[in-house]
Order: structure tokens, then sequence, then C-alpha cells
């Protein structure tokens, strides 16, 4: 394969722009949910939205540790943690706003939207990742040949930098370990 | 050339069509997503994130055939099976408090 790839740019369509309203409501009644229960229910709401955003966008990856991480393992930790703690119950469904900190989320909101307008469009001929064809293209052409995997993605996460996610891999396992022992302790303390 | 290519009225594929009926689906969410904040009771809301769940789920198997991705199947089925631990551990969560997993 020696031609260039040619970019497609896209639009926003029926299904990405009806994802966004749903992510973004979810992310609303998380932040405003007065009851913390609740919050941790909606939040599971939010990430597979989330995920079925990503899977959209062909991040078929990033969907699954999506929705592992955030509607799996976050739910679980968070329901513990409540189970360890105290929840007060609430008459209120929804937090009264805290302008100061509302505030600092605008703030943050403005500074992430201003660096968006430099982010180049998706396929965009211009982006960064296409400032050095030569590699782009050696890893597109040569992955399927050097590796066997037909996702170039996978094979660099799995092939190329292998030991790298190993490595990560060690870290993830080496936490759930702990948790569950420092779970274990409180239960039959 | 597959099914997704065939052309329906109007020049518009099946293909396109699912994407709007995937479109459809999202927008039932929003309207589920409704009972999950509102309530009342934290039994509504668990079968309000089932629900949200198993739309997810059909969302993402219509995505994967309108555009032609057949790998989103096996996404759809992790999701399937983590919808089922939220709902069970959510579940557990509010009958006995402390008994998660």
């Amino acid at each position: 394969m020696t031609g260039t790839i040619t970019p497609v740019v896209a639009e926003v369509t029926a299904i990405e722009a009806s994802l966004f309203v749903f992510v973004v409501l979810t992310a609303l009644a998380t932040a405003f949910a007065r009851d913390v229960l609740a919050a941790v229910i909606v939040f599971g709401a939010y990430s597979l939205g989330m995920a079925a955003l990503y899977t959209f966008y062909r991040a078929p990856d990033v969907a699954m540790t999506e929705a592992a991480i955030s509607a799996g393992v976050t739910t679980v930790l968070l329901l513990l943690t409540l189970a360890k703690t105290t929840r007060i119950d609430h008459e209120a469904a929804f937090e009264a706003v805290n302008y100061p900190a509302a505030g600092a989320a605008g703030l943050l909101f403005v500074g992430l939207a201003i660096t968006m307008v430099d982010v180049p469009a998706v396929g965009s001929p211009d982006a960064p990742v296409w400032s050095n064809p030569d590699v782009t293209q050696w890893y597109l052409a040569e992955t399927y040949a050097v590796t066997g995997v037909e996702n170039t993605v996978m094979a660099v996460l799995a092939a190329f930098r292998g030991f790298d996610t190993f490595g990560e891999a060690v870290v993830v396992f080496a936490a759930g370990i702990a948790a569950l022992i420092v779970l274990r302790r409180e239960v039959f303390a | 050339m597959s099914v997704v290519d065939a052309s329906l009225a109007g020049g518009y594929a099946v293909g396109d069509f699912l994407l709007v009926v995937a479109a459809g689906f999202v927008v039932l969410a929003i309207g589920m997503l409704y009972r999950a904040v509102k309530g009342p009771t934290m039994q509504d809301r668990v079968l309000a994130v089932n629900v949200l769940g198993t739309n997810t789920v059909v969302i993402l198997a219509i995505l994967g055939a309108a555009l032609s991705e057949p790998t989103f199947l096996d996404i759809a089925l992790v999701y399937a099976l983590l919808n089922f631990l939220m709902a069970i551990a959510i579940s557990k969560f509010t009958v006995e408090r402390g008994g998660v997993l």
C-alpha cells in the first residue's frame, strides 16, 4: 500500500447530535443530583452513552475500556465506598448550585474551548499525525506483515509496545488485589 | 455490495436508514433518562439504567449493521454483561446495605 489515505472530513450526524444531548444531560444530572446513590446510577448511564459515542467514532478499544472501567468497576467501587460510609437521605432531588465552583468549572470549560479552535478537523491532512508521513505509512503498510494483527492501533498497543502494555496490566492487577485485600479486612475485622 | 448499500426510496441507502433508527433509539434513551433522574425511588432508577443499558446494546448492534462493522457486536456483548453486573450491584446495595458483590 503506497498511496496516501484520503481523509474524510466528518459532519455532525443525527446520531452524534442525539448522543451529545444524552451525554450532556447525564453529566449535568450527575453533577446536580442531591442523592449520592442517584448520582452513581446516572453516572453509569453517562458512561454508557460516552462509550456508544466512542464506538461510533470507530474507537472500539476505547469504548470497551470506558464500559469496563467507568460503567463496571467505578460503579462497584463507588457503591462499596457508600456501603462503608453513611448515606444521608435528602428531601430535595437536586443540589443547589455552588456558584464559585460553577464559575471555576466554567473558566476551565472556556480555557479548553479556546484550545479546540487549534485542534485539526477529523481526518484533516494538516493533522500532526501526518507531519511525518514516512513513519505513519510504514506502520499502516507493514503492521500486518510484521505482527499479523489487522488493526494498527491494536498492533501498536499489544505488539510494538507490548512490554509497556504488560506493565500497565501488572499495575491494574496489583491495584485490584490491593482493593480486594482492603475490603476483605474491613468486612472481617 | 452488501445489503447496507442497497438503495431505498429517494436515493438513501439502507445504512442511512439504520443510522436514523439508531438516532431514534438515542432519543428514546433521553426520554428514559427522565425516569433515571426523577426517581422517585431507587428501584425506578435501577430499572431505568437497566433499560438504558439494553437500549445501548440495541444501538450498538444497529450501528454495527449500518456501518458494516461486525466487531461492534462484541462490544454490545460486553455491554450486556456489564449492564447485568451494574443492575445486580445496585439492587443488592439497595436491599442489603454493604452487600455489593
